[in-house]
């Protein structure tokens, strides 16, 4: 049995601490749900029934670093959906770099960690003969790293573009449609949970940075940072503007991309009839490819749909496991 | 890509011919062929030609085949318009604008939105294709040093 340790008891985290509880027939228990202040560790795996909404209120929570999660043994598997930051890559880069030096596999959501430290993880978890997993980081539920590493893999990468942050998109979409002013499509956004109480991320577009990032870096073997990235934010575009665009059938749309060695993001007029046009809080990207051509994937971005992109990680994992197990 | 050609053709027969072969043998079609006569100088006759080459390195392989039969080349110019769209969100002299154009591309239209509060404008202009880029790069800094965005069309 894989013994499964989830960090980060927010939204993401239940949902798929939920999906999990079915997963033991599959050879995989959850066994510790964790957040910054501590553990809850179930030696033969939580049900559904017994999942807590509270971690920090059952008895048997012990308040301490979840890096003991790690230290004692407690899981093969972690799961490190803690809220991200992206200049210093904390929390979740100790819990990362302890957990795949300690031979454990790690499946994350978290951008931060990949974003100041890419090449050192994947070193760290080749060197470790561990997994490394982070379909969630970019595109939500989109599959990015799977199908450009699987389907792709006969191909080349010529380029990456898209639209990369959801709430951003949304608030774009509802000035495009609507005509609203920023200030109130950006209020619309937070009523909805689509974006942050601190907004200045999605807006100055540094979330979008962040994964253009590992995009560089996790497709196109690149070894960049943040700095690398030439960002420029939504925040000065007026719904005058878009209107404009909107004469000429285009609109205005934060677009990330990866062109010859150039990493940028910048607002930029797109046709409406074009692929990445895409409305509301959608995610599109696009892979050029040297033999395919132009591919454009296109779904939700965040949100529950994330919980995909991380079940297919680990259901990858479990399938490699067994496979070696089979020796295959 | 479409390229006019001048050349400075020596005044002897046959050699026109072994320019166009040139071209010929690289993939070149050629549009026009403009004799100069009555500007001959010094034994030259310049004639202006338009080719369509199917790339730009078939064009450089041609320029370098004329040039190595004595043919010297006098001048180059693509002939390849575009025409660009952008907006810049923020204020912004339209003579620092004009600015950015001087001798390679031009302003086919200027629209001006946002009133005072948030103003715009909405540039429309047509350049090489070989221009483009630094145009387009020209705009941007421009629009960053006076604190505006310039928003690009995504190709």
């Amino acid at each position: 049995m894989i013994r499964c340790g989830i960090v980060g008891h927010g939204f993401l985290g239940k949902r798929l601490a939920k999906h999990l509880t079915n997963y033991k027939m599959r050879g995989l228990a959850l066994t510790v749900l964790a957040s910054s202040r501590g553990y809850l560790h179930s030696p033969t795996g939580f049900d559904s029934d017994g999942l807590p909404a509270d971690i920090t209120a059952h008895p048997r929570f012990k308040a301490s670093s979840p890096i003991e999660v790690i230290e004692r043994g407690l899981v093969d598997l972690l799961v490190v959906l803690t809220p991200t930051n992206v200049y210093s890559g904390e929390p979740g880069l100790t819990y990362i770099r302890e957990a795949l030096k300690s031979g454990i596999d790690v499946v994350t959501a978290d951008k931060g960690p990949l974003v100041v430290a890419f090449r050192e993880l994947t070193s760290l978890a080749g060197s470790m003969g561990v997994f490394l997993c982070y379909e969630a980081t970019v595109g939500g539920g989109i599959p990015v790293f799977s199908l450009a590493r699987h389907s792709l893999r006969g191909d080349r990468i010529l380029s990456i573009r898209g639209i990369l942050n959801g709430t951003t998109n949304y608030i774009l979409s509802r000035m495009h449609f609507e005509g609203l002013p920023l200030d109130l499509a950006l209020q619309e956004a937070q009523m909805m949970g689509l974006a942050e109480r601190d907004p200045s991320l999605d807006l100055e577009g540094i979330d979008s940075a962040c994964k253009v990032v590992i995009l560089a870096n996790a497709l196109l073997g690149a070894d960049r940072r943040l700095e690398d990235v030439k960002v420029k934010g939504i925040t000065q575009v007026t719904s005058d503007a878009i209107l404009a665009a909107k004469e000429l059938g285009m609109t205005i749309k934060l677009v990330g991309s990866i062109e010859g060695g150039r990493l940028s993001v910048a607002p930029r007029l797109v046709r409406l009839n074009h692929p990445l046009c895409v409305h509301g809080s959608l995610n599109a990207i696009q892979f050029k490819m040297e033999i395919l051509g132009d591919l454009t994937l296109i779904g939700r971005g965040a949100g529950e749909s994330t919980v995909s992109a991380l079940l297919s990680d680990i259901e990858w994992i479990l399938a490699q496991k067994e496979a070696s197990r089979e020796g295959r | 890509m479409r390229i006019r050609l001048t050349l400075g053709l020596p005044d002897r027969p046959g050699t026109l011919l072994k320019a166009l072969e040139k071209i010929a043998m690289n993939g070149g079609n050629i549009i026009s062929i403009v004799h100069n006569r009555e500007q001959l100088t010094g034994g030259y006759v310049p004639v202006s030609l338009s080719v369509e080459f199917p790339s730009r390195e078939h064009f450089e392989r041609a320029r370098a085949g004329i040039e190595e039969s004595g043919i010297p080349v006098l001048g180059t110019e693509s002939l390849e318009r575009r025409i660009e769209t952008v907006i810049i969100i923020g204020s912004l002299s339209v003579d620092r604008l004009e600015k950015v154009f001087e001798g390679r591309g031009e302003i086919i239209s200027l629209a001006f939105g946002g009133g005072s509060r948030s103003p715009h404008m909405r540039v429309m202009f047509s350049v090489s294709s070989e221009d483009r880029e630094t145009v387009l790069e020209a705009l941007e800094e421009l629009a960053e040093k006076n604190n505006c965005v310039l928003v690009r069309e995504e190709a």
